[in-house]
This record gives structure tokens, C-alpha cells and sequence, in this order.
């Protein structure tokens, strides 16, 4: 079982514009989505916004389509850096479930890859890399857990953009060798949204094989979200779920762990 | 233990198709544009040929058919186009200078199972 997620819904002031965007990212497939907010410290003292409370957005969460279960809002932080100064770990970053960071330099990205605090390092679409990803710090990042993402409105707005997003998505996808890639859409207005099977596809188009690309909107997003939980704790986090007996099975209640198993999977 | 060995029957279907449908559904985001189902397929071939230039957008496929009041349309292409086809359609973001947006309802390499389910998916695409 894999759920879909977009990691990337822009947070922007208009309420309503907002709620549409979720509903139709509910109503294509997406379990999760995350409103993301883009702080840039270089323009000068620009403040880390307060994300708002994701139970205020909605009174009633639009239902995903065909798992009759309504779509889960997360809060995203994005830090454009351009110097070392801008990310610097703090309380404020604490308030968000997801933190990213968009590395301008090369320097950065390593410091992003080796050693910074984070779940998401952004890979740029809307220009040419500056750089070359390599692979020690790909390798480093990828053995810490930490994820790149390639978002794709930009490749539907623009024609050049798109150049860009696709060379610097397979600059990104040769070097990593399709792990740890995360495709977001980045939308503002829901005809930005495309459907998760569709960025499935144009996973293959950005040089990512097959299951790697189902990864890149399913699985993968899902270790960037308990990534953030664990931000949060000391050590790590431990998921239970409530499993449903079957009811013909309950005189085998008693039978030992192993043999249980046993019987589930038969 | 006393389990005895389960029996398998391993069914594997070989899909001796040479094409792919697709059924997709085309949606504005301001205002609806008329058009004509030439337009339509000329729509998806600059989208093609922005994406893949003239040599890569060099592959056949046909619209079989195209509902004019729901923007709706089955697609039949060679298997080994579906990729490029529906990487195309996915990143084809305006029409005539309105944003526009395509969506895949399903895709399937027999027609029957498309047919099947037509009825059902015309009402959804209609209020997406």
C-alpha cells in the first residue's frame, strides 16, 4: 500500500484560492500535502513567518478519493540560502513539520548534504544549477536521510524553465542513482496540480527508473514526513497501527507470535 | 508445524497489445475555450514537440474519440510512445494563453476495460 503526497502546495495569503488548491490535490489522489512557506534572508530582515494552524484552514477536510479518508495538512519551512548566516537552527524552525533548505552554492549544498538539520534539500528548476551535484555530499545526504526534491510547476509554466528542470533533474538523478528523490509540485492555483501517476511518468522523462519514480511521490515522501518527526524527538519515532482480526480467526487467538504470523500472511 | 505446503497457481497475463489507451479529460483554469477536436489534437502535438522537438514528437497516435462538451478523449498510442505521449500532456500548461491542464482519468492497454468504465469517469471528469 502506498499513499500519494505532495510535499509542496505554496502557502499563499488568499485563504480561499489555498483551500481549492488542497481540494483539488484531495480530489486527484494526494493523501498529504504540505503548505509551504519560502523565507528568504537575504532580503533584509525578513521575518520567519508563523505557519498557521492547519486545523483553522478547513472545517471539514476534503476527502481523498478512493480512500475515503480526508487529506492531512503538514506545514513546511523552506530557507532559500545564500550564506552560511541564513540557516541557522532556531526555535521558530521548530513550529513547522517539515524543513527544507534551497542551497545556492556549492559550498552550502555540501554544508546542506553533510551536515545541516533538515528533511528536504531543494534542487533549483528555475535556473541553471551554479553548480555540479557530487556525489560525496549526494552519497553523505542519502545516508542521512535527507531528501531532494524537484519540483515541476515550474517546467509547466515556462518553456525554458523547463530546460531547466529537466537538466538539472537529470543532472541530480544520474548522480544519486534515483534514490532519495522527491517530485512536489510547487503549485499555487490547482490547475497547477497534475495527478500522482502523471509525475509518476514524468519521474521516467527526469532519468529516474520506474520504481524509483512511483517512490518519488509515494515512499519516499513518506520517510521525509517521519524524517520531521524525528526532528522533533531525541532519537527516533515508532509507528503503531491498529490491525483488524479477521473474525473467523479468534480461537487462534491463543496460538503463539510465530505461527500468527503465520496465518496473516497465508 | 503441521501446515501443509500451499499450492500456487502462478497466472501471469502476457499483454500481447501493441497499443495503450488513455482517456483523459482536458479542464481550464479561468474560462472554457471551444474547440474542435483538430485543435485538440493539435493542442497535444506542439505539446509533444515543445517537449521532444520534431524528431522526438515523430511518433503516431490517433484520437479515437473526443466529447466536445466535456473536453474528453481517448487516446490509442504504441506502447513504446506512452511515455513521451503522456509526459507531454502532463507538462502542457496553457492553451492559446489560458491555463489549461490535462487529466489522465485512466490508462489501459485493451479498450474494453476503458469502455467499462467510461460512463462512470465522464461524470467526475465533468465536475473536476
Amino acid at each position: 500500500m502506498s499513499v500519494f503526497m505532495d510535499l509542496n502546495i505554496l502557502a499563499i495569503t488568499d485563504k480561499k484560492k489555498l483551500q481549492s488548491t488542497i481540494e483539488t490535490a484531495a480530489h486527484l489522489g494526494y493523501s498529504t500535502v504540505a503548505i509551504n512557506y519560502v523565507v528568504e534572508p537575504q532580503q533584509k530582515k525578513q521575518q520567519i513567518p508563523k505557519p498557521e494552524s492547519v486545523t483553522e484552514l478547513f472545517e471539514k477536510f476534503p476527502i481523498v478519493q478512493g480512500k475515503s479518508r480526508p487529506i492531512k495538512v503538514l506545514n513546511r519551512l523552506t530557507v532559500v540560502a545564500t550564506d552560511a548566516s541564513h540557516f541557522r537552527p532556531s526555535n521558530e524552525y521548530k513550529s513547522f513539520d517539515i524543513l527544507a533548505v534551497y542551497p545556492k552554492t556549492e559550498k552550502l549544498f555540501h554544508a546542506a548534504c553533510m551536515t545541516y538539520d533538515v528533511d528536504i534539500i531543494c534542487i533549483a528548476v528555475t535556473e541553471k544549477q551554479p553548480f555540479h551535484c557530487k556525489r560525496s555530499p549526494v552519497n553523505g545526504a542519502i545516508e542521512r536521510g535527507v531528501s531532494f526534491e524537484i519540483s515541476y510547476t515550474a517546467a509547466i509554466r515556462d518553456s525554458t524553465m523547463k530546460k531547466y528542470t529537466i537538466a538539472n533533474a537529470i543532472n541530480l538523478t544520474e548522480v544519486c542513482k534515483g534514490k532519495n528523490v522527491i517530485l512536489t509540485s510547487g503549485a499555487e492555483v490547482p490547475i497547477e496540480l497534475r495527478g500522482p501517476y502523471d509525475i509518476a511518468n514524468l519521474g521516467l522523462v527526469f532519468g529516474l527508473s520506474e520504481g524509483d519514480a512511483k517512490a518519488a511521490v509515494s515512499t519516499n515522501c513518506r520517510a521525509v514526513v517521519l524524517h520531521g518527526e524525528t526532528r522533533a524527538t531525541a532519537l527516533g519515532i515508532i509507528h503503531t497501527m491498529k490491525r483488524m482480526q479477521p473474525t473467523g480467526q479468534e480461537q487462534e487467538e491463543e496460538s503463539p507470535a510465530a505461527k500468527k504470523a503465520k496465518v496473516v500472511k497465508v | 508445524m503441521d501446515e501443509e505446503p500451499s499450492s500456487y497457481e502462478r497466472v501471469a497475463y502476457k499483454n500481447d497489445s501493441v497499443y495503450h489507451y488513455m482517456k483523459i479529460c482536458l479542464i481550464f483554469g479561468n474560462e472554457r475555450k471551444p474547440l474542435s477536436a483538430e485543435q485538440f489534437k493539435q493542442l497535444i502535438i506542439s505539446g509533444l514537440k515543445e517537449l521532444y522537438g520534431e524528431v522526438g514528437a515523430a511518433f503516431p497516435f490517433d484520437v479515437l474519440t473526443f466529447d466536445q462538451f466535456v473536453l474528453s478523449a481517448i487516446l490509442r498510442v504504441y506502447n513504446n510512445g506512452l511515455v513521451k505521449l503522456w509526459s507531454a500532456l502532463t507538462l502542457i500548461g496553457s492553451c492559446e494563453n489560458e491555463s489549461c491542464a490535462f487529466r489522465v482519468t485512466q490508462v489501459s492497454s485493451s479498450v474494453s476495460k476503458l469502455i467499462l468504465v467510461l460512463k462512470s469517469t465522464g461524470t467526475s471528469c465533468r465536475s473536476l
